[in-house]
């Protein structure tokens, strides 16, 4: 689905990204994860042809993305609040995304339908421009507009930040059932180790620009992952027992 | 604390990506605000012999004491429409272990960095100075300079409190607008008083009695007061800002447009991008006044033809220029997710020229009553049109190839130098000259119309070969298209 060759970006001198192979198979899901300033987002990106790398490129189903179009048909991303059109009431940024997919308002109408419990009743009907609503609320418009446009490849930067833990809980089903039934590509950030481990098959873990591990997920990626970034502060506190009281 | 916030403030604005990068914009900003200034510094040296003009049996004085309060009332209706509050700045000191009253104080004494603040005083300072002084002495020359500073305190913090007032209920500004109009028509209309009367009754009397000075002194100290007060009562981040508070909003379509595919959708959007947000919608308003030129132009018989042209280019392609020069500036809080989504660029190019073209067209067409002043008129409009539907629209979507600055839509157009660079500057060049290059050669030999024929063909030219102008503006944009959304990303 994406590979990547020799890709590199660099900003005033200091390397932020530096990808010499990676390839990211249709059907899987990707979790990357990384501290601050790994150079997630810049990879995310670059991937959707934001910013040009110094080097290297991003071939999307065989093509190279820069300058392509044909990627953005399969393609479906959330990254920040800047992919909303703010100034647009939710229903009409909605339609606006399903027109450019060819979809009519029926269409649009009917997969908003299986979003209902994931927009929790806040987002449709509420009277309010995107820009009036909160950062989670304006996540959810965010994805539900990526499940819209029915994509092979979903990618989306954090999006457990923002929303609220049952919004957690449903973005974490639809994003399985995405991947598992309907065989969409999913490429996820997160600083969640939890939500991670549990929705991705494959973790890429980034530092300083480097993917320094590529980990298929099993029952031990979570505590592998805690101990990367506990760096030596994962201390369980003893359990004081009061040997008087306990005889 | 407060020279904290000042410093933080010089910080702010010399930091901001705004005034910082060129130095082309900072010299030219710093020569129209000069040209300003020069123009206002003139009126107030000259005022002694303007009004000696305008009302030749009035004694000089009389006459000056007259149009104070007229100032002064034109004054606040400016300041209503233009001045800006000082608003959200205080946002991170809200929090933190700072009094109250420093941050109000300092958001009360900064409203007064306002150029309204210095208006009166350049111009009554030189007039007071070359004929109260020497007519009536030191004393009369103090108390009128106190009175004056102390009108203009008095109205900023009016205007701000009104302001602040209208943000929470639109109807205050309405009635504050009404007051003022009705104070207006008393005069001018009904005749039941007289502003310059009155104007006269206060400041002909200071002249003998000094003491009246501290009228105005303690209606100005009684509304920085007052200002004070209810900022430190309202220290909420709702009732600072700009926000009004949220009605319901509907979504809505155009059924014209949404007939055409995503070329529609995308004209749509930009209707409602232009209606919904602040500074667009000035600029629209701002055009919308540009049609009352020809009533300034049109009444006087002395302008040549080759003026005339312009005055065509400029009623019907207004906001071409207007809008076009901060293209694709107007996008920029959406741009990356614009260049994602399944946007094809030739689609939104397009709709760029669709959008020009509807509202062109309604210009021209709400131009035609200039029928009165000949069919001539008209005819020049018309060619212009097609000038400005052929060629202005491309030279305005080139340079919007090259325009990397976001914009802030929240905020009014007027006095905004936000996203105003060198591209805006150089886009001026093509738009004034292009239309006399093909028009002198013609028109120096006296052939008038095959000049307008020329220029009407041009512009028709230009409107055939669109795809192929498409096309090498799509081109360009792969080109500059990186730099673009870097530039729309940086705040």
């Amino acid at each position: 689905m994406i590979e990547i060759k020799n890709l590199k970006k660099v900003y005033a001198g200091a390397t932020v990204v530096n990808v010499p192979q990676l390839e990211i198979k249709k059907g899987e899901s990707i979790g990357l994860v990384g501290n601050n300033g790994a150079g997630k987002t810049t990879l995310f990106r670059m991937i959707l042809d934001l910013i040009r790398p110094e080097s290297g490129e991003v071939l999307s189903n065989g093509y190279n993305v820069a300058g392509a179009e044909a990627w953005k048909n399969y393609t479906a991303s959330y990254l920040d609040e800047g992919f909303l059109i703010d100034y647009l009431t939710p229903e009409e940024y909605f339609y606006f995304i399903g027109g450019l997919h060819q979809q009519n308002r029926a269409q649009v109408d009917e997969t908003l339908l299986g979003l209902t419990d994931f927009f929790n009743g806040e987002i449709l009907k509420k009277g309010k421009y995107i820009r009036d609503l909160s950062k989670g609320n304006q996540c959810k418009v965010g994805v539900g507009s990526c499940l819209l446009q029915k994509p092979e490849l979903l990618m989306l930067d954090e999006p457990f930040a923002n929303i609220d833990p049952s919004t957690q809980f449903r973005l974490k089903n639809i994003l399985k059932t995405e991947n598992k039934n309907n065989g969409v590509t999913t490429i996820v950030s997160s600083h969640d180790l939890n939500h991670v481990t549990d929705v991705c098959d494959r973790i890429l873990l980034m530092e300083k620009g480097v993917i320094i591990k590529d980990i298929a997920t099993s029952s031990s990626t979570l505590s592998e992952l805690e101990e990367y970034f506990g760096v030596g502060q994962i201390v369980t506190p003893e359990i004081k027992v009061d040997k008087e009281e306990n005889h | 604390m407060i020279s904290t916030f000042f410093s933080h403030e010089l910080k702010a604005f010399w930091r901001s990506k705004n005034t910082g990068k060129s130095i082309a914009v900072k010299v030219v900003m710093g020569i129209l605000i000069l040209i300003l200034l020069l123009y206002v510094v003139a009126l107030g040296v000259f005022l002694d012999l303007l009004l000696g003009k305008i009302f030749p049996k009035v004694d000089l004085i009389v006459s000056f004491c007259g149009i104070i309060l007229v100032y002064f009332l034109f004054d606040m209706l400016m300041r209503l429409q233009l001045q800006e509050l000082p608003t959200l700045k205080v946002q991170p000191y809200l929090h933190l272990p700072v009094t109250r009253n420093s941050v109000v104080g300092y958001l009360a004494l900064t409203a007064l960095l306002s150029f309204f603040n210095l208006w009166p005083i350049i111009l009554f300072t030189p007039f007071i100075l070359k004929v109260i002084l020497p007519a009536s002495g030191a004393m009369a020359t103090i108390t009128f300079l106190l009175s004056i500073i102390s009108l203009s305190v008095f109205n900023n913090y009016l205007a701000m409190y009104i302001k602040r007032k209208a943000n929470l209920n639109g109807w205050i500004f309405l009635v504050a607008g009404a007051v003022l109009a009705l104070l207006s028509a008393g005069d001018y209309v009904w005749h039941f008083y007289s502003m310059r009367n009155l104007s006269y009754l206060f400041f002909g009397a200071l002249l003998t009695k000094p003491y009246l000075a501290l009228l105005p002194l303690v209606m100005g100290g009684a509304m920085f007061y007052l200002n004070f007060i209810y900022l430190k009562g309202n220290l909420y981040l709702e009732e600072l800002g700009s926000r009004k508070a949220a009605a319901y909003k509907s979504s809505t379509e155009i059924p014209f447009l949404s007939r055409y595919g995503s070329v529609g959708d995308l004209v749509a959007n930009e209707i409602k991008l232009i209606l919904r947000n602040k500074r667009s919608r000035s600029a629209l308003i701002m055009s919308s006044f540009m049609l009352f030129y020809g009533l300034i132009f049109y009444t006087q018989k002395v302008y040549p033809d080759g003026f005339k042209i312009f005055l065509g280019m400029f009623m019907t392609g207004i906001f071409i220029i207007s809008y076009g020069q901060f293209m694709f500036s107007w996008q920029a809080s959406h741009f990356d997710g614009l260049l994602v989504s399944n946007v094809k660029f030739t689609d939104f190019l397009k709709a760029k020229y669709v959008l020009f073209t509807i509202v062109s067209t309604l210009a021209f067409l709400l131009t035609l009553p200039y029928v009165y002043f000949g069919w001539r008129v008209i005819f020049i409009h018309f060619v212009m049109y097609l000038w400005n539907l052929g060629v202005n629209t491309t030279i305005v979507l080139f340079f919007a190839n090259r325009n990397y600055k976001r914009i802030d839509l929240s905020k009014g157009a007027s006095f905004n130098w936000e996203g105003v660079g060198a591209t805006q500057m150089l886009l001026s060049f093509p738009l004034m000259l292009l239309p006399y290059l093909v028009y002198w050669p013609f028109s120096v030999f006296g052939m008038q119309y095959a000049a307008y024929a020329a220029l009407a063909a041009t512009g028709l030219g230009f409107v055939a070969t669109r795809s192929f102008w498409i096309k090498k503006l799509e081109a360009d944009f792969y080109s500059k298209r990186y730099k673009i959304a870097e530039g729309f990303r940086n705040k």
